[in-house]
């Protein structure tokens, strides 16, 4: 059974890592949503005299190698890395649970066919497929959201199958058929509500992987183009000039630490909240 | 006979920029990782340790060792240790002295006459160094063919070469077929001047590429691909003998794990880029060697695509960005700003060549009268270096200011060289470009000349002033006259607005305090030779 949202928080919050996730997790999404009134110099103005400075009441973060205030960089880029998440599992979950459950209710042939196209997509590790298909599309922002939206279609493509057919032949749904629910009402209505719960399970364990993954197509110079601040161009950037200054570095990667272990720690929470037998499986 | 030269001489130039490419490549950081493990567990440090033994870094593997066929300066610095030319570079200096030639003398625009010194002999068991050998080293730059076909690749070193005449067992004359004022300094004292075997290339056939058999200061020892090329002193040279009885030299193409290893004496000699340069210099026992740079870095407009096909748009450009903070930022206040193509050292130079200064609201009034009020989209190449990624961003935050929107394309060295090629080239708009230059102008202005369109020439600029000039300057013994036509010739490029001179670059090298390193002033021409233990 699934708790409310309210119920599923407490949980959340009750249990020390949890805890923890959680506010990493708020922190994040509040500087994500309140970027442009956080910054404290615009992100991408260079100061040349001024590069690489180190962090002071002017400069919280200090500069980088052209100038540019580090801190506001930072919280441009989260944005940027909180958007790109969020667009790659809305878009991920909502074409990989559509896939699901066309998947569970079509026909034997279009089934084989989706489950084949799941398994060749899960065939290649994510990274590498969204480095070969990066370097065919060309490096861009809008690309980066496409190629790891389909990398992660599978993902949640499989658990709503999965859920679907388990639900498919529940009394409840039979009694709505017999009273003449349309197929679409019955899916819509009755089958998504209820295969929900594990997929934001799922979607909020991913997203750490997604910013990691946008952050390495960044640092590996596929990702998002200058003068957008990725967190993985600024970690590039500063092991570039490492020598100069060792401050991006520092706060590039404690930044997507902190991001990726909060998600973590505040989806394995929420998985356990939402369903405690996958806690006893998982322990 | 210009033409043909030049239609040989683009493999050249990339070979050269391989060494500048190499540096911060992703990949290069594993790469370069595993090369610092292989070279802890190789047992080198022993070697580093002993003062008349040296290891010294390279970017690169080493490639290909037969003169003709060489790739670029990491395997010219091998040659010119390895084989004796008929005259040679002193030590750090453009000044040349007699090398395997007793006497040499330019007997008129067209003629040479040589006579070797007596008693050079080849290593190996080659027998005598003769006037023959010297015949067959330089006349099969003209015909040799590598095993895919392809001539070389350095036959426009030689392309004023009409004959070898051989007058003696060790005397001979070379006859040019038209004056050729950079002979000496590009190629007879050049890794092109090598004097080879012509026993050895005969018995040897294709295997000369790896085994380099000289009359030279050093013999090659061992060469394991990929891990080190050790020269040692060879018992048989006439001359002095070098200060160090062995030189390793090892690949290790990313500069961290090269600092790295300097650090830990691993290595005794690197270049190093302006952002270690300073933490290295603090290394005990270590210094740091600073030249002004030979390699030319500006900013190229495509000449034939719109808008830039509108002069007023290019100068534009020129006057939004700013060059000195792109520079600063780049090389760390290391390098001095350019203003023209030709160095301040060389021949030529444009001493009153016009500094532009940053004008936003000149730009916009150009960006205006040219039909562009509100700006437009462009596309700036750029090759993933550190130092270039940072020139971009400061130039496409100068254009923003005017209201160009500048996107960066940053390619890694394998697809960004072929970028300005062929029918791909007439696509490119922006590209932030390096060459490096060698010690005569001509070298440098004949990537500019029409037929390099679709080749070198990125710019598409096509100038048939420009290109009388550069005969006229490749083929002109009078200095005057020389100079005169280089400068006409920048003066063009400028009234062109192609071009946004940055810098020439500096070159950098951190060595250990007992080891003196010889270095031509082009920073990438080492003299393996005049390495000294002090």
């Amino acid at each position: 059974m699934i708790a409310s949202a309210r119920e599923v928080l407490a949980k959340v919050w009750a249990g020390g890592t949890g805890r923890i996730g959680l506010v990493l997790v708020f922190v994040i999404l509040f500087v994500a949503a309140f970027a442009p009134w956080l910054v404290t110099h615009e992100p991408n103005k260079l100061d040349v005299l001024h590069r690489f400075a180190d962090p002071s009441f002017e400069h919280l973060m200090g500069t980088d190698q052209i100038g540019r205030d580090f801190f506001s960089r930072i919280v441009v880029g989260t944005r940027l890395a909180v958007g790109v998440a969020l667009a790659v599992i809305l878009a991920s979950l909502t074409m990989g649970t559509l896939l699901g459950i066309a998947a569970a209710y079509a026909g034997r042939q279009a089934e084989r066919v989706i489950l084949i196209l799941f398994d060749i997509i899960t065939s290649f590790p994510s990274l590498v497929l969204a480095l070969a298909m990066v370097a065919m599309l060309g490096p861009s922002l809008v690309n980066v959201v496409i190629v790891v939206t389909i990398t992660f279609i599978p993902h949640f493509g499989r658990v709503a199958r999965a859920q679907t057919l388990a639900l498919k032949s529940a009394p409840f749904l039979e009694a709505e058929r017999v009273l003449g629910a349309s197929p679409v009402r019955l899916v819509l209505v009755h089958v998504v509500p209820n295969i929900m719960g594990p997929l934001v399970v799922l979607a909020s364990m991913d997203v750490p992987v997604v910013i990691t993954i946008e952050a390495g197509l960044s640092f590996l110079g596929v990702g998002v183009r200058p003068p957008l601040a990725s967190w993985g161009t600024l970690l590039y950037d500063g092991y570039q000039h490492l020598s100069q200054s060792v401050w991006p570095v520092i706060f590039a990667g404690l930044t997507l630490s902190a991001a990726t272990l909060g998600f973590t720690l505040f989806g394995e929470a929420l998985r356990d909240a939402v369903d405690p037998k996958l806690r006893s499986r998982a322990a | 006979m210009i033409a043909r030269e030049l239609s040989e001489a683009p493999h050249r130039a990339p070979s050269e920029r391989e060494l500048i490419m190499a540096r911060f490549t992703r990949r290069s950081v594993l790469a370069g990782s595993t090369a610092l493990a292989g070279l802890a567990a190789s047992g080198l440090p022993a070697l580093g340790q002993a003062r008349d033994r040296a290891v010294v870094r390279v970017a690169r593997d080493i490639q290909n060792l037969d003169p003709a066929f060489r790739i670029g300066p990491i395997e010219g610095n091998v040659m010119r240790a390895v084989y004796q030319r008929l005259a040679s570079f002193k030590a750090g200096s453009l000044d040349y002295e007699n090398d395997a030639a007793a006497e040499l003398k330019q007997v008129n625009d067209q003629l040479i006459e040589f006579r070797l010194k007596d008693g050079l002999t080849f290593q190996g068991g080659y027998g005598d160094v003769t006037a023959e050998d010297v015949k067959f080293s330089f006349e099969r730059f003209n015909s040799a063919t590598n095993k895919d076909g392809k001539k070389s690749s350095y036959a426009s070193d030689w392309g004023a070469l009409d004959k070898v005449e051989v007058t003696g067992k060790t005397t001979g004359k070379i006859h040019l077929k038209r004056p050729a004022p950079a002979l000496f300094r590009i190629t007879i004292c050049d890794g092109s001047g090598a004097i080879v075997s012509q026993k050895a290339f005969d018995k040897l056939g294709d295997q000369v590429a790896t085994q380099a058999i000289g009359s030279g200061v050093y013999t090659m020892a061992e060469w394991r691909a990929n891990d080190r090329l050790v020269l040692k002193a060879n018992p048989d040279y006439k001359g002095p003998k070098p200060s160090l009885s062995e030189i390793t030299i090892k690949p290790v193409s990313d500069f961290k794990t090269a600092e790295l290893a300097f650090r830990t004496n691993e290595i005794q000699f690197t270049e190093a880029d302006s952002g270690s340069a300073d933490g290295l210099a603090k290394v005990a026992d270590s210094k740091i060697i600073q030249l002004d740079g030979m390699r030319y870095v500006w900013i190229g407009m495509n000449t034939e695509k719109k808008p830039l096909d509108n002069v007023k748009v290019r100068q534009a450009i020129r006057l939004a960005i700013d060059v000195d903070s792109a520079v600063a930022a780049a090389y760390n206040g290391k390098a001095k700003r350019a203003n023209t193509m030709i160095q301040p050292s060389l021949l030529g130079h444009w001493k009153d060549a016009p500094v532009y200064k940053r004008d936003i609201a000149q730009a916009k009034r150009l960006l205006a009268e040219a039909g562009y009020p509100n700006g437009f989209k462009i596309s700036l190449a750029v090759l993933n270096t550190a130092a270039f990624r940072t020139i971009a961003q400061v130039a496409q935050a100068s254009l923003a200011e005017a209201g160009i929107d500048c996107r960066l394309d940053i390619q890694e060295a394998g697809t960004y060289f072929s970028l300005g090629r062929g029918d791909a080239g007439k696509n490119l708009e922006l590209s932030l470009q390096q060459f490096s230059a060698k010690m005569d102008p001509s070298f440098t202005s004949q990537w500019f000349v029409s037929s390099q369109v679709g080749v070198w020439n990125w710019q598409r600029w096509a100038n048939a002033e420009f290109d009388k000039l550069h005969e006229m300057v490749d083929s002109t013994i009078d200095p005057a006259k020389r100079a005169a036509g280089m400068v006409r010739m920048q003066q063009l490029m400028d009234e062109s607005a192609a071009y946004v001179w940055l810098t020439y670059d500096t070159s950098l090298f951190a060595t250990k305090s007992w080891l003196n390193p010889g270095i031509l002033p082009n920073g990438t021409d080492w003299q393996y030779e005049h390495f000294k233990s002090v």
